[in-house]
């Protein structure tokens, strides 16, 4: 086997069309790895400089009403996670910081689409954009002849006529068709990995993640090159194995995925911004308003209070009501903003579900799913950092109205929170899930990636005895 | 070497291959003439297992070919008419590698040794084969022959379409094998050089062996007559 995979290389070495295509390739990825690790340096510096500028704001306000820097409001910050190099996943669209206040939970923006011009429509390169579409074309380009040229050359005969065994043919063929591949992905991990891994300020790298995606990315190779050696046992001709292994990797990178978005906005819509806005907008004029101690639900918060506490007038309480009734009214709205979020990223869930649902089409949606998952970069990881953004705005708005609460007296007018005090507030952090949970949640996917090379490659063991 | 007992092959309705036994043993060299379409290159196909016999047996060196199709492919060299090689490997490489399959292992003075004695000049051992005549790249196959050490050698219409020299180059080197011990089953049209390379001529029809003679013990003239009378025959029935 050793010596046909040898044999099958030597010949790929001296075919011109496979030295264009590396080195064409190799130009490509040197390109896109310089341009991703400066873009990722520069971001990351944006992202460690906001944080802390934005903190220092925070903490030199001087001596404020608490409810008016509750108003003032700050950001939370999304780390740039390293692994974002490989995969950029959804963070094109999805915003890089979330602007946190009094009363309402605003959506992330300021994403890189939109400080861009429309051209970006047309993407970029990125070793992603490599990784994923480019690669699996060379594969094909190895591979579409790996029998069909036998067959032309007349060399199958003489091939036969030499007692090879046929599956061990089969595999040394395909694995001369995988490993040139195989090896110009290590070596890009191994590179990129040592260049982040001596970057400072590295927002969660770790070796196991970056191992996990080059297995992933490997494992979809592998699926790739099983197909298409398929195909060339089964195709007459070079020329017809080639127009199909290209069909079959337009329909798996590029068809599929837009039916499938096409099927799940269908199924499971988005409302608009302003629906959205609207039901909100709906449930809070029902409920408690912290500004307004005239409404139905602020009356009914006070006859209870004074209940609890078993006094007859506000100005008896061991607290400043009007913090307490602020939070109670933030504690309201929040659970107004968590309701209808939840439905909310109950339709994204729907929505990747109905992916998930199709990877029988495509190995694709599961490679895609899965590598954007460990890379820190999917839908997934935006929904958790908005809901940790979330958690950390109602904590915040806590500590601000128990200083109302506690240091000032009712009715007092033009309190001051002492400028120390500011800083007694947690830092906003945000850690990603580990990879042994991203891993678990995942095990469909990596379900069906299996699936998707056992069921060609036994398909090829078969195949292989009938040449 | 070579036993064939009673093998017949049908396409469909058409009997390529009609009850056909033969034997070719050690040292022997059985040509097989016949029209096109007469049952030579399906009997061949047969040996070489690339196509299961409808009923009977071939053996090679005692071995049913279709219960041990690797096995008896390690005793044997097949060179079809149009032997074709990799065309971006030189000689050595595409020898070396056809050897490797077979599971043997030779250094490259080794390897040159063998094409040289197959009769391949030295200047075209480091050339790619893309480069090389019929007969040059029908020497290589003679190299992976005597490489391999094989019993049995299988050529189908090895010299049509070469040039006389190499034609006659190639007899020579037929010679030599047979004389080395190897059983070799010859398909080919050349009456003349059938009668002076073989030990044996089979004449084949619709099929069957219509005429199995020793090569010594007829005349290139009287074995000309044979011939037409068995072709014309078809023509009169």
């Amino acid at each position: 086997m050793k010596n046909i995979i040898f044999k099958e290389l030597k010949e790929l070495t001296r075919d011109g069309r496979f030295k264009i295509a590396i080195v064409i390739s190799l130009i490509l990825l040197v390109v896109a790895t310089i341009t991703g690790i400066n873009q990722y340096q520069k971001n990351n510096q944006q992202y460690l400089e906001s944080a802390e500028t934005e903190r220092k704001v925070w903490e030199t306000q001087g001596e404020k009403n608490p409810h008016s820097a509750a108003h003032y409001g700050t950001y939370a910050f999304k780390p740039k996670f390293a692994l974002s190099l490989f995969d950029y996943g959804v963070t094109k669209y999805t915003g890089n910081s979330i602007f946190l206040e009094a009363h309402n939970r605003h959506e992330a923006s300021f994403s890189e689409a939109t400080d861009q011009t429309s051209l970006a429509r047309f993407g970029t390169l990125s070793i992603n954009f490599v990784l994923i579409y480019l690669f699996p074309l060379i594969i094909i380009l190895i591979g579409y002849n790996s029998y069909t040229k036998e067959v032309e050359h007349k060399t199958l005969t003489l091939l036969k006529s030499q007692g090879v065994h046929p599956t061990k043919l089969t595999l040394g063929k395909w694995l001369a068709t995988f490993i040139p591949v195989f090896l110009l992905t290590a070596i890009i991990f191994l590179i990129i990995g040592i260049i982040l891994s001596s970057l400072e300020n590295l927002a969660f790298f770790t070796w196991s993640s970056l191992l996990a995606i080059f297995a992933s990315y490997t494992l979809y190779y592998l699926i790739i090159t099983t197909i298409t050696v398929l195909i060339s046992m089964w195709s007459k001709s070079s020329g017809m194995s080639l127009v199909s292994c290209l069909i079959i990797w337009i329909i798996f990178s590029f068809i599929t995925p837009k039916i499938a978005t096409n099927f799940a906005n269908e199924n499971h819509p988005y409302p608009s911004k302003s629906e959205f806005s609207t039901r909100i907008a709906e449930d809070r004029k029902n409920g408690l308003d912290g500004h307004n101690p005239w409404n139905k639900a602020a009356k009914k918060l006070e006859q209870e209070t004074l209940q609890k506490y078993n006094v007859d007038s506000l100005s008896q309480l061991p607290f400043n009501y009007a913090g307490y009734r602020m939070q109670k009214g933030e504690e309201h709205e929040a659970k107004i903003y968590e309701k209808h979020y939840n439905i909310l990223n109950e339709i994204a869930n729907n929505q990747n579900n109905t992916y998930k649902k199709l990877s029988f089409l495509s190995p694709f949606f599961p490679i895609r799913f899965l590598s954007m998952d460990i890379a820190n970069t999917s839908d997934n990881l935006h929904w958790k950092f908005t809901k940790a953004a979330e958690k950390y705005r109602i904590e915040k708005q806590r500590f601000l109205n128990n200083d109302i609460k506690d240091n000032s007296k009712l009715g007092e007018r033009g309190y001051k929170m002492s400028a120390e005090s500011f800083k007694k507030l947690p830092k906003f952090s945000f850690t990603p899930p580990t990879l042994g949970e991203i891993l678990k949640d995942n095990t469909q996917n990596i379900f069906f990636l299996s699936l998707w090379f056992f069921i060609p490659f036994l398909g090829l063991i078969i195949t292989s005895k009938k040449i | 070497m070579i036993t064939i007992k009673n093998i017949t092959k049908k396409f469909n309705d058409f009997i390529a291959v009609n009850n056909l036994s033969l034997e070719v043993k050690e040292g022997e060299i059985l040509c097989l003439l016949g029209a096109n379409g007469a049952g030579k290159s399906t009997t061949i196909n047969m040996l070489l297992n690339f196509i299961e016999p409808s009923f009977g047996s071939a053996k090679i060196n005692g071995l049913d070919v279709v219960k041990n199709p690797i096995k008896t492919k390690n005793f044997l060299t097949y060179i079809p008419e149009n032997l074709m090689l990799y065309p971006t490997l030189t000689a050595i490489e595409n020898l070396d590698y056809f050897c490797k399959l077979s599971g043997k292992n030779f250094d490259k003075t080794e390897l040159k040794l063998y094409l040289t004695d197959a009769g391949l000049q030295e200047e075209a051992h480091n050339n790619r084969v893309k480069t090389f005549s019929k007969g040059m790249r029908q020497k290589v196959g003679i190299a992976l022959a005597i490489a391999k050490e094989s019993k049995v050698l299988l050529l189908d219409e090895p010299t049509s379409g070469l040039d006389p020299k190499s034609s006659n180059e190639f007899m020579d080197l037929l010679t030599r094998m047979k004389d080395d011990g190897v059983a070799i089953l010859m398909a080919t049209h050349d009456l003349f050089r059938a009668k002076e390379v073989s030990t044996h001529i089979g004449i084949m029809r619709s099929g069957k062996l219509e005429n199995y003679s020793d090569s010594s013990k007829v005349s290139l003239k009287e074995l000309e007559t044979i011939y037409l009378d068995i072709m014309n025959f078809k023509n009169v029935s």
